[in-house]
């Protein structure tokens, strides 16, 4: 049986020739869309828990000042909202992120003891902790890395708290985190009488009103009853606290350079290739190739080192995630989760990369005159 | 009205804004099935010629009429190599990354024929040049001789009307010419093909049917 040349035989065969450079230019690649991979995928995923966890505690509505970036707004405007008819309850709260150990950082969520969302945890050991006391509990993940039970002592900014439980949550934002009481936070944070936010449980909508239409009409009675605050649902929270904001920010300003980069050392690996096959170029013309499939046999060389690199790069990100996921560093604020929109469009970058980069040397190589192009040297 | 094959009429070609001038005014016309032996020293403008009648360049001023419709304008130059035109370059010009029977398959992935028929037809092209055994060999794994065959092969793969030789046995030592000019006399009587080969010497341009000379960019006739 002879072998059999298809056009993407045939564009195999050309990238193959120069092997070191396809490698290094699929390396390149590789390392753009695995990070894009990871941060992006990171940011999304830490945006998801955000909305798992409110969701999970029931919170229909945080309560932020009009500015969101460093939102801090007054503890005593709780009172207010709390007479508020559609308002079940309202959740004074505080979060940060703090390092506990030179290795572990962990996000510090600031609670009343009395908060409807402690109820959405399950307490695996010891008991909640009391207001006006030094005491914590730890997600379960956390206390594992920091090898510490209820009954322990851990110091967190200069001040010695008491780990009263142990708990499970339902989102990395909670397994790998602490939860103290507010007033505690307030002192450490030097943000007494303030607080990030308010979470807010509305009342079951009346008979008969759509859902959102009710979240958004208590939104609207909110802010007219509060001047100066924003009422926003849980899952634009979710997407816009200022930490999602900021690994959003990261994620794609970090991506997108190391983007450019595969892009520029993909066009300069065709650019050359196109460079050193200038007679072949003309070769292929004087067997009556027309302008358009020598663009499509670069483009799809471009395009191959596009696919390959986007699948290798897309189980790098994933492989970091996965890695990331574990370590105590960044458990915390780190889900292994990557949707499968994510990975799409993660792969379709990677090809459109490919398209991009080859555009150049494609549109030089269908150019050329044959008849120069045959006495290239 | 009878129009020939192929004719080029007042073909001028000049290059670096007509200072060079490597065609001055060539009236040529070729019949189908005819075997023309064009001869003449360096750089008097043989290959021009044979690259402006094979769609490969386009003149200065004057035109290529093929079956009296000019090339560049009413017939594609593209399709017209693609379909009607078959080249042999003296450096045989294969791609080396390919095998000998890829390489003649290469010529056909601009034309839409399936991949079977493809591989089916570079075979039967390989064995007619006596390559059976060498179709798996690479460019650098064949002698010039056989390199030469493999580069007919391709040339004849689009099952072309006309088959342009730009001194297609120079490389080549004397029995290999001998051989390859005995090729290409075959394949021109027994398809009834049109053959144009550009050459130094003697022996080929006397073997034509008819033997144009150039010197400086003219017809000697």
């Amino acid at each position: 049986m002879a072998s059999q040349l298809s056009f993407t035989g045939f564009a195999w065969k050309n990238l193959w020739r120069r092997r070191l450079r396809t490698l290094l230019t699929l390396g390149g690649i590789t390392m753009a869309i695995g990070a894009f991979v990871a941060l992006v995928g990171f940011s999304r995923a830490f945006e998801h828990e955000w909305l798992r966890m409110y969701q999970s505690a029931g919170t229909d509505i945080a309560v932020v000042e009009t500015s969101f970036l460093n939102t801090s707004l007054d503890e005593s405007l709780g009172a207010k909202l709390n007479t508020l008819p559609d308002v079940a309850q309202a959740a004074p709260m505080i979060f940060n992120l703090m390092d506990l150990t030179p290795d572990v950082n962990a996000l510090v969520y600031g609670w009343r003891a009395d908060s409807y969302e402690l109820d959405s945890l399950t307490l695996l050991s010891g008991r909640r902790f009391r207001d006006g006391q030094p005491e914590v509990m730890l997600g379960e993940f956390l206390a594992d890395s920091l090898h510490k039970k209820p009954g322990d002592s851990l110091p967190i900014q200069g001040t010695t708290f008491t780990v009263t439980g142990v708990y499970h949550g339902g989102t990395a934002l909670e397994a790998g985190a602490v939860i103290m009481p507010l007033d505690q936070l307030q002192i450490i944070s030097s943000m007494e009488g303030k607080v990030t936010a308010f979470h807010v449980r509305l009342r079951p909508a009346p008979p008969g009103e759509l859902q959102d239409e009710y979240v958004k009409s208590a939104e609207a009675e909110i802010e007219a009853a509060l001047p100066g605050v924003r009422a926003v649902p849980a899952a634009q929270r979710a997407a816009n606290n200022q930490l999602v904001e900021l690994a959003h920010s990261v994620a794609w300003g970090t991506s997108s350079i190391a983007l450019l980069m595969g892009i520029l050392g993909t066009a300069n690996t065709m650019a050359m290739s196109v460079f050193e096959r200038t007679r072949e170029i003309g070769i292929l013309r004087a067997l009556g190739w027309k302008g358009r499939h020598v663009i499509l046999l670069i483009l799809t060389e471009a395009t191959a080192l596009g696919l390959v690199g986007g699948l290798l790069g897309i189980s790098m990100g994933w492989g970091v995630l996965r890695l990331l996921s574990t370590l105590p560093q960044t458990a915390s604020i780190v889900s292994a989760s990557v949707s499968p929109i994510h990975l799409l469009q993660s792969l379709l970058i990677a090809v459109a990369s490919g398209l991009v980069a080859g555009a150049y040397p494609a549109w030089r190589g269908a150019h050329l005159s044959p008849v120069e192009a045959l006495r290239y040297e | 009205m009878n129009n020939s094959l192929l004719e080029g009429r007042g073909l001028v070609k000049s290059y670096d804004d007509e200072r060079i001038q490597a065609l001055r005014g060539v009236d040529v016309k070729i019949e189908a099935a005819e075997y023309i032996a064009i001869s003449g020293p360096s750089g008097s403008g043989k290959s021009t010629l044979l690259h402006l009648l094979g769609g490969l360049d386009e003149p200065t001023h004057g035109e290529v009429l093929f079956k009296g419709s000019p090339l560049g304008s009413a017939v594609d130059l593209d399709g017209y190599r693609s379909r009607h035109v078959g080249f042999i370059f003296q450096a045989f010009y294969l791609l080396p990354t390919l095998r000998a029977v890829e390489n003649v398959q290469v010529a056909m992935l601009a034309a839409n024929l399936v991949a079977n028929h493809r591989a089916e037809r570079a075979v039967a092209l390989l064995e007619e040049m006596g390559l059976k055994d060498r179709m798996r060999h690479y460019p650098n794994q064949l002698s010039a001789g056989e390199r030469q065959r493999v580069a007919i092969a391709r040339a004849l793969a689009n099952d072309p009307k006309i088959l342009l030789a730009d001194e297609p046995t120079g490389n080549l030592d004397t029995a290999n010419s001998a051989h390859i000019l005995e090729i290409l006399r075959g394949i021109q009587e027994k398809r009834g093909m049109t053959l144009v080969i550009v050459t130094h010497e003697n022996a080929i341009a006397t073997s034509a049917s008819r033997h144009i000379r150039i010197r400086d960019g003219r017809i000697e006739e």
